[in-house]
């Protein structure tokens, strides 16, 4: 069996920020790995040691900077990984929409039987592109899983779902299927020294959009960003900090000083 | 000439921080307190190799070199030298091992200290023998296959919890050479006439171990004499570089961790209506901090360096790099504390920590004093020689 798990370098902000025009400033943005694609690959690579898949393959769009995020999935145990980008994917604002185009052409020379993705990315924050892969590859999907059990023999992934309002869902899903991963499926692991060492000499294969039969014109997406903007904080929260007694106390004086009285 | 690290050096950086944040941080107080070895994280430590990492792949490390060790060790103790000296010091004694034990001591020893299965901890310090090495009284002498080992040493890391240990002692005191006649022998802690006693107290890295161990006609076999009998100094002299540089490294990271715990603090913390990071008093001792770390960082890194490609300049070198960056590491701590003013001086926050820890490092290893003397031993062509 073999497994492509798709993973993005996020760009994540701290407290202070400017925002150039339409974009946060380059200077007060760091990358990293998406966190739920961390699961996502946790979730491969022990399908690899548990010898049910014979090939983790890892795929992510991105500019030559993310090789770093994905070298960090092939020292995690990723066999290989495959990075999409072109100058003119840069130029536009991809949307759900271009990267299931982009994904999808390399699905199609992959030939995964099974595909893991992050529920969604910390930064754009869709949550659409692992679903909306599944519906144009015609592969079975499950969103949103916090549970996997594999059955290679009868091809059929047992998953548990996380809903709305605390409902969890036990479901089948027939292989070949996209999953999109939650966090708490699994714990993921510290890349190993020797992992490190291994993911120097493991392939990253780049494509462009010529390679993976698209033309500019394909990616430029239907979204553009208008504006960018901090919302206004309308009110503050506070988090109760302290033992049970230290808690309640505070918790009461502030109800009492919202006027809430027993 | 580059000064850029290779990109599977950046990677094992990242990854190292990140486990320092995420496992040592939270658990560092508590063990700085209780005085507890945290074996849970060096549990977790040794699953991803950070357990002596400089021993080969064949014997289960990962065959890094000087430079990756301190990048390692850095990491770690910018976030807690306590916890930090328990991972980079579970495999002490490994180097004596990987240079001249034999084959059967490797495939039993090495293995089992970089899976975390055991510690390993080298004795040579005694009451009476500090930096004066060669006055050491422990005595092993030889009975039929066995060597018998009788005396006490002092300030042994991993005293308490380390499953086998590299001891150096007296074999031969009828040689008149001063360097020769001392041999390292390999004892398990388990052997009868072995006994611990774990030293409280201490200022600073209380998570570490720290005992004085009494060998009292304690048997081993003959097979466990480490490298050439009466050789046991001079084998001991040659890891001097590595082991020197590697506690730069932790100089260097304790300047750092006091570095970015004073930045912080100092962009929150308000006094007459502004950051106290605005004062120009405050500027200029972050701007020290920051400058002297990344000087003793690059000399550690020199040191790294020449111990591989250039053992000529490695003496002097290591020296240097653990001189400056253990003071440097001392005076950043020591500001640090400063920039928190009061709040520096509880333990609330981790600063108070780190002034405690820093010192060890002017101390262990070789004293700033004896590292002076071998720097100007070394400028002055005299030698051998202390």
């Amino acid at each position: 069996m073999k497994v492509l798990v798709t993973v993005k370098e996020v760009a994540e902000v701290g407290d202070d920020f400017a925002i150039e025009g339409t974009e946060i400033a380059e200077s007060d943005l760091e990358y990293d790995l998406n966190e739920w694609d961390d699961y996502a690959i946790e979730a491969g690579v022990r399908l690899a040691e548990d010898g049910i898949a014979d090939e983790v393959v890892a795929l992510t769009i991105g500019p030559e900077r993310s090789e770093e995020t994905i070298r960090m999935a092939l020292a995690k145990g990723a066999d290989r990984a495959v990075r999409v980008w072109d100058d003119a994917i840069a130029d536009s604002f991809l949307d759900v929409d271009t990267k299931v185009d982009l994904l999808e052409a390399v699905v199609d020379e992959e030939e995964p039987d099974l595909v893991l993705t992050g529920v969604q990315a910390a930064d754009d924050a869709f949550g659409a592109t692992g679903v909306a892969l599944a519906e144009r590859i015609g592969f079975e999907h499950a969103a949103v899983v916090n549970d996997l059990e594999l059955d290679a023999d009868a091809g059929v992934a047992n998953v548990r779902r996380e809903l709305e309002g605390g409902v969890e869902e036990l479901t089948e899903v027939d292989v070949p299927a996209v999953l999109t991963v939650q966090t708490g499926l699994n714990e993921p692991r510290y890349a190993s020294l020797r992992g490190i060492r291994q993911a120097q000499r493991k392939e990253i294969a780049t494509k462009d959009l010529a390679d993976v039969g698209l033309s500019p014109d394909d990616v430029e997406g239907a979204l553009t960003v208008t504006s960018m903007y901090e919302p206004e904080s309308e009110s503050d929260a506070e988090i109760i900090e302290g033992d049970a007694d230290e808690a309640a106390g505070r918790l009461a004086e502030v109800l009492r000083e919202k006027g809430v009285e027993a | 000439m580059d000064f850029d690290l290779t990109d599977e050096q950046k990677q094992l950086r990242e990854e190292v921080r990140r486990f320092a944040d995420n496992e040592i941080r939270p658990i560092a107080s508590e063990h700085d307190r209780e005085e507890s070895y945290p074996y849970e994280v060096v549990e977790k430590a040794a699953e991803m190799g950070l357990i002596a990492p400089h021993v080969p792949v064949e014997y289960g490390g990962v065959g890094y070199s000087a430079i990756e060790n301190a990048i390692i060790i850095e990491e770690l103790f910018a976030v807690d030298p306590g916890i930090g000296l328990c991972i980079s010091g579970a495999g002490f004694g490994a180097e004596a091992i990987m240079e001249f034990g034999t084959e059967e001591q490797k495939e039993e020893v090495l293995p089992a200290v970089t899976s975390g299965e055991s510690l390993l901890g080298s004795a040579i310090s005694e009451p009476q023998a500090g930096s004066d090495v060669t006055s050491i009284a422990t005595r092993a002498e030889k009975d039929g296959d066995e060597w018998v080992l009788n005396g006490s040493k002092m300030w042994i890391t991993n005293g308490t919890v380390g499953d086998y240990f590299v001891v150096l002692c007296e074999t031969d005191p009828e040689i008149e050479d001063r360097y020769s006649g001392y041999s390292q022998i390999l004892v398990e802690a388990d052997r009868d006439g072995f006994e611990a006693e774990k030293i409280t107290g201490k200022m600073g890295v209380r998570a570490s171990d720290t005992a004085e161990v009494y060998l009292d006609d304690v048997r081993v076999p003959e097979e466990n004499l480490v490298g050439q009998r009466g050789m046991g100094f001079l084998q001991l002299m040659q890891f001097f570089d590595e082991t020197r540089t590697a506690i730069a490294a932790q100089g260097v990271g304790i300047a750092k961790g006091a570095t970015e715990r004073a930045l912080e603090y100092a962009q929150e913390r308000e006094q007459f209506d502004r950051p106290i990071s605005d004062f120009q008093a405050i500027k200029h001792k972050l701007a020290e901090m920051r400058t002297n770390t990344e000087a003793a960082r690059w000399l550690t890194y020199c040191s790294a360096w020449s111990v591989d490609a250039d053992p000529d300049r490695a003496t002097a070198l290591a020296s240097m790099a653990k001189e400056f960056a253990s003071r440097i590491a001392v005076e950043a701590a020591d500001e640090a504390v400063q920039i928190h003013g009061g709040a520096g001086y509880v333990d609330d926050h981790d600063v108070e920590r780190l002034y405690r820890d820093a010192k060890i490092t002017q101390i262990y290893e070789g004293t700033t004093e004896i590292q002076k003397n071998i720097i100007a031993r070394e400028l002055l062509g005299d030698g051998i020689g202390v």
